[in-house]
């Protein structure tokens, strides 16, 4: 069947889940796109844990600090040595968005369920509308790996002078610089339109099948080693926008294709882009 | 009174807010401002429940805009494929669309809109302030960012009727002189 994955136990099947909804030591977690989708349904025992309510800071562009995130674990019943999956809407962007997020904090044992919540509900496997409540747990900090796998725009720009790679995960029309902000999205829109000079534009959705599932080691590695010629040992710096759907892009490298040097610029577009003074490049 | 001429003109939304505002004209529809202070008084919960009531009651599209589900009739705002029709029955706006059920957020805000909106006239959707998300207290249930989506909806709305009035025989600016 071809070579497997660098790192396959971080990606489970819908199987796998199906058969450790009752474990105690799994907790899965839904991250969506749309926050309306857990209401309207979610496997069983999952609990909701959004990016923007739960992640993110609501007054700095930060994540919450690390005493927050122990209280957000510690309230969904889960421990520092809770195996936590993933899974959500759009191909997994949010689960993967999650899951490098709980990377940030030291979270060892993590988890994607591929195919995300489409091919759950597609198969039709059992669901609930029921909202599960767990019994606080002590959750121990682990070390951050903020260093190893997030990138800050001084970095950023060092690298981009250094002529490493960098990939742009947005559409074409971002990356070119003809779409400046999505229309109606003016907090997130940008003064400049364009990308980081030397960046190869690597759309996330090349990474995934119609059916939301990862596409297999032999297709990644088509692309991402052999189309954009990225080395083993390569230090690689993805971004997009916000930094979402680079993370998705961060896991198939980091943990499918085995890259060990990853990071991802979650300042991304909508910082380049307002910076002064920074380099930009447009057109394809 | 405003001259003829400022018709089309891209001030004369505002003007007609202006008048509006003056005149002490509701700045909704009945229907819609209904469904606003029925939105403000719930809770969180309820919120959501209401939203996702709206997204289950979304009507399918007629059969003959069905076909016409192209990219001219997508809302490029939107992240999940949406569809929006908006016809003009005289003086009447026909709102028709299609959301996917796994993106029950803006499924359900175009299904409020179509609720809301029925019967309502050309001035009358123009009228619509574009804080309307923020009025149905929104933005506390879905956060900042997931919003900017859903005024964008209301603003493909407007876009569209003043496109549809564009192109419509004109009548004599029936509707103008209240």
């Amino acid at each position: 069947m071809g070579e497997p994955y660098a790192h396959p136990e971080v990606l489970v099947s819908a199987d796998w889940v199906e058969r450790h909804l009752d474990d105690p030591n799994i907790r899965i977690v839904e991250s969506d796109e749309d926050i309306l989708l857990y209401d309207v349904g979610h496997i069983p025992g999952a609990v909701r844990i959004d990016w923007q309510r739960d992640l993110q800071d609501q007054i700095i562009r930060d994540y919450i600090p690390a005493e927050k995130f122990a209280e957000l674990c510690s309230r969904h019943g889960i421990a520092d040595d809770t195996t936590v999956v993933f899974y959500g809407d759009q191909s997994n962007w949010w689960a993967c968005y999650a899951f490098w997020a709980f990377t940030l904090y030291g979270h060892q044992n993590l988890r994607v369920m591929n195919g995300g919540r489409k091919l759950w509900m597609d198969q039709r496997r059992p669901v609930t509308t029921e909202i599960p409540h767990y019994p606080p747990r002590d959750y121990v900090l682990g070390q951050s790996r903020e260093s190893e796998i997030r990138v800050f725009r001084d970095d950023v720009l060092k690298h981009q002078q250094a002529g490493k790679p960098l990939i742009d995960v947005r559409s074409p029309r971002e990356f070119t610089g003809e779409l400046l902000h999505m229309e109606d999205y003016p907090q997130e829109g940008s003064l400049r339109g364009g990308h980081i000079p030397g960046a190869k534009n690597v759309p996330w959705s090349r990474a995934v099948r119609e059916d939301g599932t990862f596409k297999t080691a032999e297709e990644l590695r088509a692309i991402y080693r052999h189309e954009l010629g990225l080395l083993p040992g390569d230090e690689i710096v993805v971004y997009c926008r916000i930094g979402e759907r680079s993370s998705l892009t961060w896991f198939v490298l980091t943990y499918l294709l085995g890259y060990p040097h990853v990071r991802n610029y979650d300042g991304s577009w909508t910082e380049w882009g307002n910076l002064v003074r920074v380099p930009i490049a447009r057109g394809s | 009174m405003k001259p003829e001429s400022h018709r089309g003109s891209p001030f004369a939304e505002i003007e007609d807010r202006w008048e509006a505002v003056e005149r002490r004209t509701p700045l909704l529809p009945e229907g819609l401002e209904a469904i606003v202070a029925e939105l403000r008084e719930a809770d969180r919960q309820e919120r959501i429940d209401l939203l996702l009531d709206f997204s289950r009651r979304l009507p399918p599209l007629p059969e003959r805009l069905a076909a016409q589900k192209d990219a001219a009739h997508r809302v490029e705002e939107c992240q999940s494929p949406v569809y929006l029709f908006v016809e003009l029955l005289d003086d009447q706006v026909i709102l028709s669309a299609d959301a996917p059920v796994e993106a029950p957020t803006v499924r359900g805000f175009v299904s409020l809109l179509i609720e809301g909106l029925k019967g309502a006239t050309v001035e009358e959707v123009l009228r619509i302030p574009n804080d309307l998300v923020e009025r149905c207290g929104l933005p506390e249930i879905l956060g900042m960012l997931r919003v900017r989506g859903l005024s964008g909806v209301l603003r493909r709305v407007k876009t569209d009727v003043l496109r549809a009035r564009a192109s419509s025989p004109r009548r004599d600016s029936a509707g103008d002189g209240t």
